[in-house]
């Protein structure tokens, strides 16, 4: 294993309510290296998505110490934080959240022109996640035109497209059957080979199954963190 | 993919709504250009007016253009300004009804104007000659219309009884002789106009030995100009007041035509602030329809500018779009509506209420820039404070 990518030490996140502040995570201390497969499983509102969130930067921790690719998330500006993820986090979502009015070749584009990626670079690139992902064939589609594991294999393509350091994936089989599901699953089983940190938040069991390190969150915390056999013997 | 681009992109996405919005925005657009047309219209209109009727300056006897008693003393008056430097022509000018008879024998009411003209005249000849002796007969100058109304013709013979003052009635009918038609520049559509020698105008309206003129119309001469002519003509007749037709307009717009201005300012106010609120919602109702896909860009690593940029180019094409086609549509509103305000009685036909300017174009683009951007301001806010997970939060759960 390489170098830390994901450093927290006593983590809280708060958010504030009329009712008084509600915690969804408790004091969590995690390291994630370089080149990690893990899933992240717990019940409804056990705080995973919350910790994804900050492990991608978009939510600060409340309290507590998180480092992300060296940087400490805290004293990052809003646009600092734009930028560390657009270089080194991927996201995918459980519903896709692909651009309507972009062709699955545009919604791959755009981050990396975004990233003022050259065109010639972005054009080779574009072509070459798109047929990682199998839809070579299918570029010029919009997303209403795609099937749902279509949707998500061009967001997985979308999150690779600035070749993230670290891949967020939050029930990214959420709203796919199970066959397509574990197509995608497939997928992150190839990303993670090909060197990229994957972090997966999931109630999906055969992705629990598939990833090295496991952990199961209750209440905001880390009620078990498994790697190797532990982590499919508690399953 | 650029800010317009992807702004262009998303309006499309909603093709019935961005139609819309632009339409919106040109119909406001339209009005507000013609608000911009009228609000110096009649100003560069009069001047317009004034400048083509040969004369730079006129002289009157207060400082109310033509509303004071008459200029009196016009002969030497006359004779001492064309002998200035600055002076090229002077033309002594009366004014007064008269009415002439038809050929059914019923009067006929028309304007007729007494003129001693020089070099230069104040209406121009489209047939036959300008107030010259005609066969022995004093000379008249008609305008088209009344030719047209009594078949009146160059070398036709005519009676005017004048109606210049209180018991003109009992005036004897003066007989002429048509010389010319002649276009008078303050016409309006339908007026009867003639015109004659001061000399016959006194005579027709029962003034003789009243050395009198409503006002002097003066050229100036080239290479002095407007502002010499009136400082010379000052300095020689303090007792009289001489306006170029630059001051004489600027008195008009600070009385006669400030009304329109302040109808045009509220009204330009009024379309601005529909067109604000139009893009406003427009816009806020677009933005919170892609709560989910900005928050999604967000996560990608798009920076807070780069959304907002996106929610003011979006303002821009749309009220661009608009504004670009309010042009067309409002100069042929504008032309309808001056059709309706020129019929009005009293309006020179050559007056127009709307009037094209290039710089009438620049204030509407900027004007139209500014509501752009304001009617950014709100849903920028929305999409600048968007708090990223919540939203994917909720968007995942609905």
């Amino acid at each position: 294993m390489s170098a830390p990518i994901v450093e927290a030490r006593g983590v809280t996140k708060a958010f504030p309510m009329p009712a008084g502040p509600v915690v969804a995570i408790r004091d969590l201390d995690l390291t994630i290296a370089g080149g990690e497969y893990l899933a992240i499983c717990g019940p409804s509102g056990c705080g995973k998505s919350t910790l994804l969130h900050m492990l991608g930067c978009v939510e600060a921790p409340t309290s507590g110490t998180l480092r992300v690719d060296g940087r400490d998330v805290a004293d990052m500006a809003d646009a600092e934080r734009s930028a560390l993820r657009l270089a080194r986090i991927g996201f995918v979502f459980q519903r896709f959240f692909l651009l309507p009015m972009l062709t699955a070749w545009e919604n791959v584009e755009l981050p990396q022109a975004e990233a003022g990626s050259p065109r010639a670079r972005r054009r080779q690139r574009t072509a070459e996640l798109l047929d990682y992902v199998g839809l070579g064939h299918r570029s010029h589609h919009r997303p209403p035109q795609l099937s749902g594991g279509e949707a998500q294999r061009v967001a997985i393509a979308r999150a690779l497209a600035n070749r993230p350091r670290l891949l967020l994936a939050d029930e990214p089989t959420g709203e796919l059957d199970q066959a397509t599901g574990r197509q995608i699953v497939g997928l992150f089983d190839r990303v993670h080979a090909d060197g990229t940190t994957v972090v997966v938040v999931t109630h999906d069991a055969a992705i629990a199954s598939r990833t090295p390190r496991t952990l199961f969150m209750r209440d905001g915390s880390i009620e078990s963190d498994a790697t190797g056999a532990a982590a499919t013997e508690g399953r | 993919m650029r800010a317009w681009t992807f702004a262009a992109r998303s309006l499309v996405r909603q093709p019935g709504r961005t139609a819309l919005g632009v339409m919106g925005v040109a119909a406001v657009g339209a009005l507000l250009f013609d608000m911009l047309l009228l609000s110096r219209g009649l100003v560069v209109s009069l001047r317009e007016l004034l400048d083509s009727a040969g004369f730079d300056v006129r002289v009157m006897s207060t400082d109310m253009p033509f509303a004071g008693p008459n200029v009196t003393g016009v002969t030497p008056a006359v004779a001492a300004m064309r002998r200035l430097p600055e002076v090229e022509d002077v033309v002594p000018i009366l004014f007064g009804e008269a009415a002439a008879f038809g050929r059914d024998g019923g009067p006929v009411e028309l304007t007729l104007f007494g003129a001693e003209t020089g070099r230069r005249s104040p209406w121009t000849m489209l047939e036959g000659e300008g107030l010259s002796p005609f066969a022995g007969a004093p000379p008249l100058i008609v305008n088209r219309n009344l030719a047209r109304a009594l078949e009146l013709a160059p070398g036709t013979a005519i009676e005017l009884r004048g109606a210049c003052r209180d018991g003109a009635g009992s005036l004897p009918a003066s007989r002429f002789r048509v010389s010319g038609i002649a276009e008078f520049p303050f016409d309006e559509a339908s007026a009867l106009t003639a015109a004659t020698t001061l000399v016959d105008f006194r005579r027709t309206c029962g003034l003789e030995g009243r050395d009198e003129a409503n006002l002097l119309l003066v050229a100036s001469r080239e290479g002095h100009g407007p502002a010499a002519a009136v400082e010379a003509i000052r300095a020689l007749r303090p007792d009289l007041h001489a306006f170029s037709n630059e001051e004489l307009v600027a008195r008009f717009q600070q009385v006669g035509f400030s009304y329109f201005s302040q109808i045009s300012t509220v009204l330009s106010t009024v379309t601005l602030v529909f067109g604000f609120l139009l893009i406003t919602v427009l816009l806020t109702v677009s933005v919170n329809q892609r709560y989910a896909e900005i928050a999604t860009l967000r996560a990608l690593g798009f920076a807070r500018r780069r959304i907002v940029l996106d929610v003011l180019c979006q303002s821009a094409l749309l009220v661009g779009t608009g504004g670009v086609l309010s042009l067309p549509l409002g100069l042929a509103l504008s032309t309808w509506l001056d059709a309706i305000l020129r019929a009005m009685p009293d309006i020179p036909a050559r007056v127009s209420f709307f009037v094209f300017e290039p710089r009438a174009v620049a204030v509407h683009m900027s004007l139209l820039t500014l509501t752009a951007v304001l009617a950014a301001l709100y849903p920028m806010r929305l999409v600048a404070r968007l708090p990223i997970a919540a939203t994917l939060r909720s968007e995942s759960v609905t």
